[in-house]
């Protein structure tokens, strides 16, 4: 226990140690403010968007509601795709290319197109969000299904187990910790394209407000909501893990 | 140990089935993998109650023959002879075999007693029947108290008693196991060896049991079964006359355990001269 209190101590200094590095050459004008942002006035911009005035709030609950949305439209989409491509080996096979050439494509430069094709609101966003966080879900799950024990298929088999008792009682339960990875950084992933898609085009959200703030060179401002974003994050990875602890008691 | 009777190959009906058939036998099979000769003119039969050990190297085609029994490879293998299981062809999933492996192939998902039941619930034991059967063979494993423990909780040899109570717990009258102790220390190899001896001993369950240790075999066996490489072949077949019930280390102590281990051995080693 006092191992572990020591680490988060040194890991808090480690942190002041920055923070005061960076306070102090924009204090003595060994740089500029305005550019590289100052922790004092992260600070009290983080009070102020957080508490006193509260203004990030909406745009976070903004960002964060389109984030789901993607995760559950990308994410449910790649487990059924990665069911079929299990199912139907045949199917992987012609759709593999394709979809390999898709992932391949930088999802962000893709965004204009898709504004333009889904309009500035929510479902542009989602779209970006959803088809990043759709390959690797995708991945993961078809991994896990095929990453099934061989000796537990053997068993399987000298046990008589049918197609469907195999895959319910020995594929699926075994490819949960491998989907959950996947699911882990299918979420952090569509958080990225939907604020990747606020900043380029948007009335609303995290990402708008940075672009907006960048604009008017206000470098605190973006860093706040950057913690503001890393945070949030965080909490989401760590809600996944939660549940999955859950699920997944034994591994 | 040529066969007397030579009777057509493939199925008989299970009206047939005496006590006299053999629980399972080969007569002159060859099995072949494309051009790989895995085994070759294996003449072989198991008796009802019987404790037979087949030890060879690696290669030896020892694993072919108790898979092709297990109905695990496909019939067309078998390029000569036939190989039968209960006087019928090897089917996969045959509900009266149990099989286990070296490794312990248990589900990480299921708790120790959650494995234990596994097999018999695959194959649609009543509930009540399986979950008691499982709590009796848990105690007799020595892992009474770790009923709820995930395998990965527990250590190799505690995992591989929890797959001898799952395999037990099928009840099957043939047990094909492969290798099941080899991937245990010798300490622990002992103490499950005694372990498969007590859970046998007063059944009149057959078991198929393939090492490559030939201690083990003579061990645990009423007959060695010697085979070489290269093709695959038996070279001997031994029956060992030593008292049951055993006990492992008390046969440390006994010449004819040691005599038995010494005339075999001159044979595998001819039969490693000649391959």
């Amino acid at each position: 226990m006092t191992e572990r209190l020591t680490l988060y101590a040194m890991r808090l200094g480690a942190i002041a140690f920055l923070l005061a590095i960076w306070e102090g050459i924009t204090r003595t004008g060994m740089a500029d403010p305005n550019f590289v942002g100052q922790p004092s006035k992260i600070y009290s911009d983080l009070v102020e968007g957080l508490i006193t005035e509260g203004h990030i709030w909406p745009e976070l609950g903004f960002t964060l509601y389109t984030t789901l949305l993607s995760f559950v439209i990308g994410a449910g989409a790649a487990i059924i795709f990665g069911l079929l491509f299990v199912l139907f080996p045949k199917a992987e096979k012609v759709l593999e290319p394709i979809l390999a050439a898709f992932n391949a494509m930088p999802r962000t430069a893709l965004a204009p197109l898709l504004i333009v094709w889904f309009g500035l609101g929510i479902w542009s966003k989602v779209a970006i969000g959803a088809s990043l966080c759709f390959f690797i879900v995708l991945q993961n799950t078809v991994a896990g299904i095929r990453g099934v024990n061989a000796d537990h298929v053997t068993l399987a088999r000298t046990l008589g187990l049918s197609r469907s008792e195999l895959f319910w009682k020995i594929t699926m339960p075994g490819a949960v910790p491998v989907m959950f990875a996947g699911l882990r950084l299918g979420l952090v992933v569509a958080l990225l394209g939907v604020v990747a898609g606020e900043i380029i085009a948007s009335r609303h959200g995290v990402g708008q407000q940075i672009s907006y703030l960048a604009a008017a060179f206000d470098m605190s401002g973006v860093w706040a909501l950057l913690f503001v974003l890393a945070f949030a994050g965080m909490i989401l990875a760590w809600l996944l893990d939660v549940i999955e602890a859950r699920l997944n008691r034994w591994h | 140990m040529r066969t007397q009777e030579q009777k057509p190959s493939g199925a008989r009906a299970a009206s047939e089935v005496t006590t006299d058939t053999p629980i399972l036998e080969f007569n002159g099979a060859t099995i072949k993998f494309g051009n790989v000769t895995a085994a070759t003119d294996v003449d072989l039969k198991v008796e009802r109650g019987e404790f037979l050990c087949i030890v060879g190297p690696s290669g030896c085609g020892k694993t072919t023959m108790l898979n092709y029994a297990a109905g695990l490879l496909p019939e067309k293998v078998l390029a000569g002879g036939d190989i039968n299981v209960f006087g019928e062809t090897p089917e996969e999933g045959h509900s009266d075999i149990a099989y286990m492996l070296a490794r312990d192939s248990l589900l990480p998902w299921r708790t120790a007693l959650g494995n234990a039941e596994f097999g018999a619930e695959a194959r649609r034991t009543p509930k009540n029947v399986r979950r008691e059967r499982a709590l009796r063979l848990m105690q007799r494993v020595g892992l009474e108290g770790f009923e709820s423990s995930f395998p990965k909780e527990l250590s190799h040899g505690m995992r591989q008693r929890v797959a001898l109570a799952r395999t037990f717990c099928l009840d099957a009258n043939l047990l094909l196991m492969d290798e099941p102790f080899g991937a245990l220390d010798a300490q622990t190899k002992l103490q499950l060896e005694d372990l498969l001896l007590e859970l046998w001993q007063g059944s009149d369950r057959t078991i198929v049991f393939i090492t490559h240790d030939l201690s083990e075999a003579i061990a645990l066996g009423d007959r060695v079964v010697v085979m070489a490489a290269r093709p695959g072949r038996i070279i001997a077949d031994v029956k060992i006359d030593l008292p049951r019930p055993r006990k492992i280390g008390q046969l440390q102590k006994d010449q004819a355990f040691h005599d038995y281990h010494a005339k075999i051995w001159s044979t595998l080693e001819d039969g490693f001269a000649t391959s």
